[in-house]
C-alpha cells in the first residue's frame, strides 16, 4: 500500500545526512539532483555505506544488486550486457521504462545502447535513490505481520511500528522488488 | 638447499617487497609495517585515476616519511601483461625483490549458483590465476635478488573453510591455501618459502559489503574483530627468521572467532 507515514522530503532529508556521513561532506552541499558519483564523488564501496546507514534509519534491505544483474540473472547473460560490458538495446528499453515510469527526465536522454556499464552509477541522484526508497516503504502492508491489526505509527518519523504491539513493519527487500518490476513489464511487454 | 640457506643475510640492505593491493586495508597495513621494519615496499593498485591509486600516494608519502623508498605500481594481476609490467617495475625501481605478498582480492556478492559466467570467470581471474601469474612473474627477479631471505605470502579469509552468505571468494582461498602447500614443497628447492595468512573478521572497507549479506554480523563482540594491524604482524613474523620450521601453512589470524560454534548472544 502507499503509505503516508513518511513523505518523500523526509527520504530526501535522512538520504542526504546518509551520503554525507559516508563521505564526510557538508550535507548542505548536497542537493537532491546532485548525481552521487559526479557531483559527490561517492565510489562502489561508498554506495554500500549509504545503503547500510539508510537501511538502519528506515529499518528495510536495499537492493543488493543493480537492474542489470538482476534482468541478466533473469533473462540470460547478454540480454542487458554485451561481451565489452556495454548496454545492450533489451537493457536500454527495459531501463528506459524504468525511469520513464519515475519521472528521471534527464537520465533517459543519457541512457543509449552500447553505453559502458560503469556510466551507469552517475545516473544515480539522490532524488533517484529516495525514490527506491520510498518503492520499498510502499510495500508497507495492511495489517500488522504479527498482531494483525492495522495501527501504524512511525517512531522518529522514519521507523514504522505497529501502535498495537510495538512490532517494526516487514517490507519487501529493495531486489525483490526490482525482479517483481522485471518479470511485470517483460510479460506485459516481451521486451527482452 | 636447506632452510639456513634461506636464512641467510638477515642483516645486509633493505628488504625489497611487492605487496598486491596495496592501497587500502589490509594490505596498506601490511605494506606499512614492513616499511616500518625497515624494508622499501612496492604498493599495487588495480586501476589509474581511481580513488585506490589516490589512496596508494598517500600510503607512499607515509612510508617515505618512515625514511624507506615507496614505489607505486599499477597493474590488475588478472591480466598477465599487466602482472609482467607490474613485478618488472617494481623490482627495477626498488633495485630487487625479497618478498611478496598476494593480498589483491576481488569478487562479486552472491550465492555461487547465481554467478553469470562473466562473474565466474572473473573471479578465477583475479584470485586464483592472477596469483599464479605473480608467482610466476616474481620468480626470476626473486631468484637474482642477493642478500635476503626469500618469502611469498598469500592473504587468504576464513571463507576458506567456512559457509558465509554470497561470498564466492572463500571458495577461491580455499584453492589459494592448497596452492600455499604445493608452491611450499616446489620452491622451498630454490630458496622461496611460501606461508599464508587467513584473517578473521576484519573491519576494512570490504566489511561494508559483508554486513549486508551477513545478518548479525553487527552483534558479533567488538573483541572478536581483527585488526589490519594483527594480520600484518603475523606476514612479518613469517618472512623472519623466527618462522623457519613452518612452511606451506596457513597461520590463522581472528582471535578465536572460529574456535567455537557457540556463543552466548
Amino acid at each position: 500500500m502507499r503509505q503516508a507515514l513518511i513523505s518523500d522530503d523526509k527520504v530526501i532529508e535522512e538520504l542526504k545526512k546518509a551520503a554525507a556521513e559516508t563521505l564526510a561532506i557538508d550535507v548542505a552541499s548536497i542537493k537532491a539532483d546532485s548525481s552521487l558519483v559526479k557531483d559527490l564523488g561517492a565510489e562502489s564501496l561508498d554506495f554500500l555505506d549509504i545503503n547500510y546507514r539508510v537501511e538502519q534509519t528506515f529499518a528495510i534491505k536495499m537492493a543488493r544488486h543493480f537492474i542489470i544483474e538482476h534482468i541478466e540473472e533473469m533473462f540470460g547473460e547478454g540480454t542487458a550486457l554485451d561481451s565489452d560490458g556495454r548496454l545492450t538495446e533489451k537493457a536500454v528499453k527495459l531501463m528506459k521504462i524504468r525511469l520513464d515510469a519515475a519521472a528521471e527526465g534527464a537520465a533517459l536522454d543519457t541512457l543509449k545502447p552500447g553505453m559502458d556499464m560503469d556510466a551507469l552509477p552517475v545516473m544515480i541522484t539522490i532524488r533517484s535513490m529516495a525514490g527506491s526508497i520510498m518503492d520499498i516503504l510502499d510495500t508497507l502492508p495492511e495489517n500488522c505481520t504479527e498482531c494483525g491489526k492495522s495501527a501504524w505509527k512511525t517512531e522518529n518519523g522514519t521507523r514504522i511500528v505497529c501502535g498495537a504491539c510495538g512490532a517494526d513493519a516487514v517490507y519487501k527487500n529493495g531486489d525483490d522488488l526490482i525482479k517483481e518490476w522485471l518479470q511485470k513489464t517483460q510479460d506485459e511487454q516481451k521486451i527482452v | 638447499m636447506d632452510m639456513q640457506d634461506i636464512e641467510k643475510g638477515t642483516d645486509s640492505p633493505p628488504r625489497k617487497v611487492l605487496v598486491t593491493g596495496s592501497s587500502r586495508g589490509i594490505g596498506a597495513a601490511i605494506a606499512s609495517a614492513f616499511a616500518g621494519s625497515g624494508s622499501d615496499v612496492a604498493i599495487n593498485f588495480s586501476k589509474q585515476g581511481g580513488r585506490s591509486e589516490e589512496q596508494a600516494k598517500r600510503l607512499a608519502a607515509e612510508i617515505e616519511a618512515m625514511g624507506r623508498k615507496a614505489v607505486l605500481v599499477a597493474g590488475d594481476i588478472s591480466q598477465k601483461d599487466a602482472v609482467k609490467k607490474l613485478f618488472s617495475e617494481a623490482s627495477e625501481n626498488l633495485g630487487g625483490l625479497d618478498v611478496v605478498v598476494l593480498n589483491a582480492a576481488r569478487a562479486p556478492f552472491k550465492p555461487i549458483e547465481r554467478l553469470l559466467e562473466r562473474e565466474l570467470r572473473a573471479l578465477v581471474e583475479t584470485n586464483y590465476i592472477g596469483n599464479i601469474f605473480c608467482v610466476q612473474e616474481a620468480l626470476p627477479y626473486m631468484e637474482r635478488s642477493k642478500g635476503h631471505d626469500k618469502h611469498i605470502i598469500f592473504i587468504s579469509s576464513l571463507g576458506s573453510r567456512f559457509y558465509n552468505p554470497a561470498y564466492p571468494l572463500g571458495s577461491m582461498k580455499a584453492a589459494m591455501e592448497s596452492v600455499v602447500r604445493d608452491l611450499s614443497e616446489t620452491l622451498f628447492k630454490r630458496g622461496v618459502a611460501v606461508n599464508a595468512v587467513s584473517g578473521g573478521l576484519v573491519k576494512t572497507d570490504s566489511f561494508k559489503v559483508l554486513r549486508q549479506f551477513i545478518d548479525g554480523i553487527e552483534r558479533i563482540p567488538e573483541g572478536l574483530f581483527v585488526m589490519p594491524e594483527e594480520i600484518a604482524d603475523v606476514v612479518l613474523f613469517l618472512c623472519s627468521p623466527s618462522s623457519r620450521g613452518i612452511r606451506g601453512q596457513t597461520i590463522v589470524v581472528d582471535r578465536g572467532l572460529s574456535n567455537s560454534l557457540h556463543r552466548n548472544a
